[in-house]
């Protein structure tokens, strides 16, 4: 489904244009997607938050991206993922070999299962220059102790040849952000990036990331299930529910107007540390399991508006009428009138 | 103010272990350094912190799931750390756990029904016919079906087995329920049912909880008291809305700033928060939080800030507040 801008119209302002993007597992003899015709673009320089809960397909859409999505079990479909002026969802192996790390990298979760245990960090963040630029061991060093002191890593030079072991979490997630900078790339993916560390390091780790996207001027995708995150760093949100983006708009414009009834009911399940909650609200239910999708809204049985045409009917992102930057995946929302705020019972 | 159900004085517990290669060496961890506090009869007292700071520590020394080196726990009025083998048993009836991951406190072979009635069994309460039916009440409890009793642990989803993780607790009919990190591993969206569920169970059963969160939200939504615990210490106390309104310690207040809210006109100031925790092994001079405290003054470094009281319910550890240094030292 195209809910885009006309094809040639200035591709140039996009980092990444990916359209119909599906990506499906294969569970019990039947191909199952855990990713549903994802489309969206990015802006260069944009900070795009892909924010769900677990198995909502925010990770999974980024590794298909990368094209990380192991082959013997997962099955990527696109119509374009365009990068470039290249089609990535077409892209042969060595292609992404030379994208991924260079033109694209990638901040995981968990930076010591993602570090390698027996090489320095020296090593490790040189690896990327030396491959992708071809840089001599002494040049590639020279730029990688350079980038180490631009995540901020105290006496960087003294601790060039140290293993992953002697650091701490938060300088462990540096080395990782200083290995994804090191060749410079257009975009950034960081996939949870502060989700096992401590709120005050997360808080210097999302600072970071911040001052260093305004340096480099980079765009990023930052894939997080933290609302709070969400608000602090991102320009423009896509929440995504069972596979599906069901609302994309602008920051500001998602937490003052969320549409969804998901995005709603999310919001509102937060307690909240700036203020008193006297009320928690609660989804009640589950999300549905990959292999016992409903036909219609993936969210209906959960949902408190919920309409029969709701479970029968697949939903379409539509823009809304007053704000056409914000699209919502809800055809009570985008096409009859605002409804009454309605309490869900715990 | 209701009266204290249980009073927890100077409680300390210091880990000896052995580590390095490969010429081993034993550290000792201050896990617990004297920490002082009093949970009153059907409210929730949070204890929040970084993670290393001791509050998981704290939850299982006060149950002697962890022997605390010294101190004191009053429990009802009656002293847990010397109790004898039979005032313990009749204790652990009512004082209770809810960990974080339920899923490796759960035997994987062991049906949720026979998980449910063992405590039932143990301590004599039900035999196997009223135990069954304890357990169908238990499950309805805590939103479970009734067939979930013939299940294994690894059918359910976390927020299940969380549920089935309290429903455990509340078996033997506690007074006191120590909740670690009880909604941590969870989405937004289950993380709130468990807490409207622990909500409702202490009001219906009268609880008082011991409730161990790093998450601020959490902890502002659930309890009425809290402590914010840094490196084994405690350094502030207080009602809830005041110490988030007016956090006295410079650590509060960094761990307030710090944490995230879902509104973005109201960006976090994320000015200089400096440094890591540092280790427990080797925990900084004097106050522990000085070097990475906007106000650290020379005494700091030198010596470890005393407790100051502000009210009855209100204290804090920090040399700002105390009279004999507050504010009045010049400048560094």
């Amino acid at each position: 489904m195209a809910r885009r801008p006309a094809n040639g119209q200035a591709p140039a302002q996009f980092a990444l244009d990916v359209r119909g993007l599906t990506t499906s597992f294969y569970v019990g003899g039947k191909w199952f997607p855990a990713v549903r015709d994802v489309s969206f673009a990015l802006k260069r320089h944009e900070t795009l938050a892909l924010v769900g809960e677990s198995g909502c397909g925010k990770s999974m859409t980024a590794m298909s991206i990368m094209g990380l999505v192991p082959k013997d079990a997962g099955r990527v479909k696109a119509e374009a993922i365009l990068f470039e002026g290249q089609d990535l969802a077409r892209a042969s192996e060595a292609k992404m070999r030379e994208v991924r790390g260079d033109g694209i990298s990638m901040v995981f979760q968990e930076p010591m299962t993602s570090l390698n245990p027996v090489l320095t960090i020296g090593f490790q963040v040189s690896e990327a220059l030396r491959h992708h630029r071809g840089l001599s061991r002494r040049d590639a060093a020279a730029r990688a102790l350079h980038i180490l002191d631009q995540v901020k890593i105290p006496s960087a030079k003294s601790r060039f040849n140290d293993y992953p072991h002697q650091f701490s979490g938060g300088m462990r997630q540096r080395v990782m952000i200083a290995m994804a900078l090191a060749c410079q790339p257009k975009i950034l993916l960081a996939d949870e990036p502060t989700t096992a560390l401590d709120v005050t390091i997360q808080a210097q780790i999302l600072e970071l990331l911040r001052e260093l996207k305004r340096e480099t001027g980079m765009a990023m995708i930052f894939i997080t299930h933290n609302l709070g995150v969400v608000a602090e760093l991102a320009d423009r949100v896509a929440v995504m529910y069972a596979g599906q983006i069901v609302e994309i708009a602008e920051v500001a414009e998602l937490f003052a107007r969320p549409t969804h009834p998901y995005t709603e009911a999310l919001l509102r399940s937060i307690p909240r540390s700036d203020r008193d909650t006297a009320e928690l609200y609660t989804i009640p239910g589950q999300v549905p399991p990959i292999t016992r999708m409903p036909p219609g809204c993936k969210f209906a049985d959960r949902c408190a508006y919920r309409l029969d045409r709701c479970q029968a009917e697949e939903q379409q992102l539509a823009p809304l009428a007053k704000a056409p930057a914000h699209a919502v995946r809800c055809w009570r929302r985008t096409e009859e009138t605002q409804p009454e705020m309605v309490v869900v019972d715990a | 103010m209701p009266d204290p159900i249980l009073q927890i004085t100077d409680l300390k517990k210091h880990f000896h272990v052995r580590r390095g290669f490969p010429n081993p060496k034993t550290v000792i961890v201050r896990a617990l350094d004297e920490i002082s506090f009093t949970v009153r009869k059907g409210t929730a007292f949070g204890l929040v912190g970084e993670s290393g700071c001791g509050k998981s520590t704290a939850g299982r020394c006060l149950l002697r799931l962890i022997e605390p080196d010294s101190g004191s726990v009053v429990f009802d009025g009656v002293p847990v750390l010397n109790a004898d083998t039979t005032t313990m048993r009749a204790l652990r009836r009512r004082m209770q756990i809810v960990f974080q991951d339920p899923y490796s406190s759960l035997n994987p072979r062991k049906r949720i029904g026979a998980a449910l009635a063992e405590p039932l069994l143990v301590h004599g309460m039900a035999n196997r016919a009223e135990a069954r039916e304890r357990v169908r009440d238990l499950l309805a409890e805590v939103g479970m079906p009734k067939e979930a009793a013939d299940r294994f642990p690894h059918e359910f989803s976390g927020g299940q087995r969380q549920r089935i993780g309290i429903a455990r607790a509340l078996a033997l009919g506690p007074d006191l329920v120590v909740a670690d990190e009880p909604v941590s591993g969870l989405d937004v969206s289950i993380q709130s049912q468990i807490l409207l569920l622990l909500k409702r169970l202490k009001d219906t059963h009268h609880l008082s909880f011991v409730f161990i969160s790093h998450d601020l939200g959490v902890i502002r939504y659930f309890c009425q008291e809290m402590a914010v615990m840094y490196l084994g210490r405690i350094v502030e106390i207080g009602p809830i809305p005041d110490v988030f309104e007016e956090p006295l310690h410079p650590y509060t207040r960094t761990l307030r700033d710090a944490s995230p809210v879902p509104d973005p006109t109201s960006k976090s100031i994320f000015t200089k928060i400096e440094g890591e925790v540092p280790s427990a092994v080797k925990p900084p001079s004097g106050c522990h939080f000085h070097p990475r405290c906007p106000h650290a003054m020379p005494v700091c470094r030198e010596v470890y800030p005393r407790w100051t009281a502000i009210d009855a319910r209100r204290g804090v550890a920090c040399h700002l507040f105390d009279d004999e240094h507050g504010g009045r030292d010049p400048a560094p």
